[in-house]
């Protein structure tokens, strides 16, 4: 059994003033709906909100920000809560603000390739609307009914991610509701409100709300730019018995800028599910497998990639590595080029096993330190009887990319979930160690950021968190400052 | 008689496995095209995430079991009893809480009937009229056959098989029997059953609740108690009466049957040499058969919704309970063979002149009626504003007739579709195959 939440102080007068902006129906204390927001997938303790409300308008997050900030109560913004780093979790109570009834797509532009969303969109409800459209947007491996928007302005990733980079380099326009109740806007429908389709050539603004991990306001409206969908796939798996071949195909392939996506996965981190406790591999099975999608718009451009591929192939063969062109294990292939997909957004494939939890030392590292952080990450996973699953993905080149290990737990078990924080977290300074920068981080990530960082980075951190949540009440503690 | 009717306790393991990843919220396929639609009744009406499918279910659960959520707060007893527990969620879900998802719903309804708490008091009246009535609708006995005065009047009686034997036992149930719109299915149904010549009778006045209600709503014990008597009477009508199929038009039955009364010890032992079918099952294996045609023509354009309890309530999970498999507990395989998807679809694509459409969301990603689960009794005016959104649904998709199979989403549905001023009616595929089988078929 898990720790139980500890029970917090809610106040009649608050309710009161929470009702009237958004209606009764919205605005509740009541323990049994707090306690469903108490808790995520993470390693995170769980702690209960005080309020929970549920807006429907702009007006109305404006209303219950203007309030929070004036009583000092911290707000913290909800869409589906799917994120594995308990970015949701409410560290000192508060208002729990869910914005899953604000769904709207407002408009997709089928000529300009953007379109504009509210923060409950979901992947699934998008990817429909959009393959009307014959459309497509970098769908990440999360649950059909994660947001777009929170995916987005938390640096999340996607399967286009090497094609078009990070899902927060796609944003073309915010609207933002700012701590303090007042609505702004950055990138062209701040100057035109008609107009969402980039954020330049304007000073970058939108840099004020993503990656702040809800910490400077709530973004209400996001402009995306969305691509179209090439109808011939094709995708090379090639394997590997160790990660150092790995990394000279994927380096030597993503020179070529031919993939969508281009990721390697361990052994551990193919297997449906992922094992837990930690297994051996199998003698003779390699120890890496990559899938690298590629779209084309007419066969001829399909076969000019194959070529490409192969040419890669032979000269990582002539290297002397280990690789080989070899089938990916079936479902693990479905579960990351079907996007989005409820074999891996269920977490089916992550911790259908394990039990509940999941939890990750995620980052982006440098390529070239890939490996030697894969040594180190797989000694420590394994001293804590957990699978090395470690995933690598090149982003829009080959200068950085993600590393990640996928590491699932039994929730149930206090001592399990430790044990699994606590590997995460050594691994987590490993990679630091090697110049990488995780995403998403839950609080034990930033407080190891911190400790690293330049102090004219935290002081810049601090000046313009002070400057637009005057009395920390967006999501505080969270970027461990 | 035992009965192994799981405790909240026992479920822990499996509420346990549940990643709170939300993908029991939408119905989702990849496609292509990719398809995204709410699945979840009260997730849709109430939003907040503790109403939430699956995900919100597994915390209620986790809360009662940590101790921090308890029975004598009437808001979160009610919260319980918001949900139809149609298992709309329980088709997204792929973790090791899949199998399981109902049950725990159910056996926290249980818990709270245990701790005098449950269900709600309006659902409390249903159970009591159980007792007093042994039906859900305060009916007195002798209301039971109204619906059989017409087959008298006509000179076409039914059978009492508690006086004359029949291989057939014709399972009534309490809403096509006391409820006004729907006795329009039971009399389909003994129409059909007629002109087919079939040898069969009903119980009469001797036919008491299924229990199906009952079980709902987490009292057990009402449950056993109607369960035990007619696993009991069925051995009996069996081996003295000749009975060797029951055969019931109504879903909620059926699936109390087929899989609420499995979990009595005995069930193999009384129910031995009796196969139990519903019409729509029965009507299509004739129809395979070659026994039976359909003469007259019916141009109309319906859609099929399909219910709950005939549809996604009857997969068979395959769990590896000694981990032989996969691991103790893992779930290892979904069978929907035995769920009614196709056959009612295959009669209505055999009747001459009528043009099936389909809507988005059917078979396993159907979307409840809203009635289910104790709802329509409990929460009577979200049940219809529910069943209006299935209606509007259904109009998308140009046909102006619904069909199901269940009387109970018959009733509600309708009555879904009054609230909006919609012209659509929704029929039971009973009402359809008598309009077109010829009088002696």
């Amino acid at each position: 059994m898990t720790t139980m939440p500890k029970e917090s102080k809610v106040e009649e007068r608050i309710l009161k003033e929470l009702t009237s902006i958004v209606g009764g129906k919205n605005a509740t204390t009541a323990k049994h709906i707090r306690y469903a927001y108490s808790y995520d997938m993470s390693f995170v303790q769980p702690k209960l909100p005080d309020y929970v409300v549920m807006a429907e308008t702009v007006e109305q997050i404006q209303e219950v920000l203007r309030l929070a900030n004036r009583e000092k109560i911290p707000v913290v913004p909800y869409t589906a809560g799917t994120n594995i780093g308990g970015l949701c979790i409410p560290e000192r109570g508060g208002i729990l603000l869910d914005l899953k009834k604000m769904n709207r797509i407002i408009k997709i532009d089928p000529e300009s390739h953007y379109a504009v969303i509210e923060p409950g969109v979901s992947h699934g409800q998008l990817a429909e609307a959009l393959y009307e459209h014959k459309l497509r947007f970098g769908w990440p491996v999360g649950p059909p009914s994660a947001s777009v928007s929170s995916c987005a302005i938390s640096h999340g990733i996607g399967g286009l991610n090497a094609r078009y980079g990070l899902n927060s380099q796609e944003i073309t326009s915010m609207e933002v509701v700012l701590p303090t109740g007042e609505l702004v806007r950055v990138g062209s429908c701040a100057i035109n409100e008609e107009a969402w389709h980039s954020t330049l050539p304007l000073p970058k603004l939108d840099g004020l709300f993503k990656g702040w991990l809800g910490g400077t306001g709530v973004v209400t409206k996001l402009g995306i730019t969305v691509h179209p969908i090439p109808p011939f796939l094709k995708v090379f798996t090639v394997s590997c018995d160790n990660v150092e071949d790995m990394y000279s195909y994927m380096l030597n392939l993503s020179n070529y800028e031919i993939c969508d996506d281009l990721t390697a996965v361990s052994w551990w981190l193919a297997q449906v599910p992922i094992p837990y406790p930690y297994k051996p591999k199998p003698d003779g099975a390699p120890e890496w497998f990559s899938f690298a999608n590629t779209n084309s718009f007419t066969e001829k451009e399909r076969e000019a990639r194959v070529e490409i591929w192969q040419m890669v192939v032979e000269e990582e063969k002539k290297k002397g590595t280990s690789l080989n062109v070899t089938q990916y294990p079936e479902e693990a292939l479905r579960a990351r080029t079907q996007l989005p997909s409820q074999i891996v957004g269920s977490t089916k494939n992550y911790c259908k096993m394990g039990g509940a939890g999941i939890s990750w030392p995620g980052t982006f590292t440098p390529a070239n330190k890939w490996a030697p952080v894969y040594r180190e990450w797989k000694k420590l996973l394994i001293g804590h009887n957990l699978s090395p699953s470690v995933r690598m993905s090149m982003y829009r080149g080959v200068h950085y990319g993600m590393l990640r290990a996928m590491i699932p737990f039994n929730k149930q078990n206090p001592e399990e979930t430790e044990n699994a924080r606590k590997a995460i977290v050594e691994c987590l300074k490993v990679d630091l160690d090697h110049g990488g920068i995780p995403y998403k981080p839950p609080i034990d990530f930033g407080v190891e950021i911190n400790k690293r960082a330049h102090p004219g980075y935290l002081e810049l951190l601090r000046r313009v968190k002070k400057f637009l949540d005057p009395n920390d009440i967006m999501n505080p503690g969270k970027l461990g400052i | 008689m035992e009965w192994k009717i799981s405790s909240l306790k026992d479920l822990e393991h499996y509420f346990w496995r549940c990643t709170a990843c939300g993908t029991c919220r939408s119905a989702y396929t990849f496609g292509p095209p990719p398809f995204a639609k709410p699945i979840c009744p009260a997730g849709h009406e109430f939003g907040f995430e503790g109403f939430y499918s699956s995900k919100g279910k597994a915390a209620f659960a986790r809360g009662i079991c940590d101790g921090t959520l308890t029975f004598d707060d009437p808001e979160f007893v009610d919260a319980i009893y918001r949900c139809t527990i149609c298992a709309g969620c329980q088709s997204q879900c792929q973790v090791d809480y899949k199998p399981h998802i109902p049950e725990v719903i159910e056996a926290m309804r249980r818990e709270a009937v245990l701790a005098g708490a449950g269900p709600m008091p309006l659902q409390k009246n249903l159970i009591q009229s159980m007792k007093n009535y042994n039906n859900p609708y305060q009916g007195p006995r002798r209301l039971r056959t109204e619906w059989i005065r017409p087959f008298k009047k006509e000179k076409r009686p039914i059978k009492d098989i508690n006086k004359e034997p029949a291989p057939i036992l014709f399972y009534v149930g309490c809403t096509g029997a006391f409820n006004l719109t729907a006795r329009a299915v039971p009399t389909a149904t003994a129409n059909i059953f007629q002109k087919l010549g079939l040898d069969f009778g009903i119980l009469g006045e001797e036919e008491i609740c299924c229990g199906s209600t009952a079980m709902r709503l987490g009292d057990a014990e009402e449950f056993k108690r109607v369960a035990t008597r007619y696993l009991e009477m069925f051995k009996m009508l069996h081996e003295e009466r000749g009975v060797n199929t029951i055969i019931t038009s109504c879903a909620g039955c059926y699936r109390a049957i087929k899989k609420d009364y499995i979990l009595s010890s005995e069930y193999d032992k009384m129910m031995n040499g009796i196969e139990v079918i519903h019409t729509a099952e029965y009507v299509n294996r004739l129809f395979q058969q070659g026994k039976l045609k359909f003469e007259k023509e019916l141009p109309w354009t319906v859609t099929y919704h399909d219910p709950c309890h005939t549809g996604r309530h009857l997969n068979r999970f395959v769990v590896d309970h000694d981990g032989s498999q996969l691991w103790p507990g893992a779930f290892v395989d979904r069978d929907e063979s035995k769920c009614l998807y196709e056959q009612p679809r295959k009669v209505l694509q055999a009747i001459p002149g009528l043009k099936l459409v389909e809507m988005e969301r059917i078979r396993s990603n159907s979307f409840c009626c809203g009635g289910g689960g104790g709802v329509m009794t409990g929460y009577g005016d979200w049940a219809v504003r529910n069943a209006s959104l299935r209606i509007a649904e259904g109009m998308e998709t140009g046909a102006e007739k619904m069909v199901s199979i269940c009387p109970f989403c018959h009733y509600n549905l309708n009555e879904g579709a009054k609230r909006i001023g919609s012209p659509m009616n929704v029929h039971d595929l009973t009402e359809l195959i008598d309009r077109v089988l010829p009088d002696k078929a």
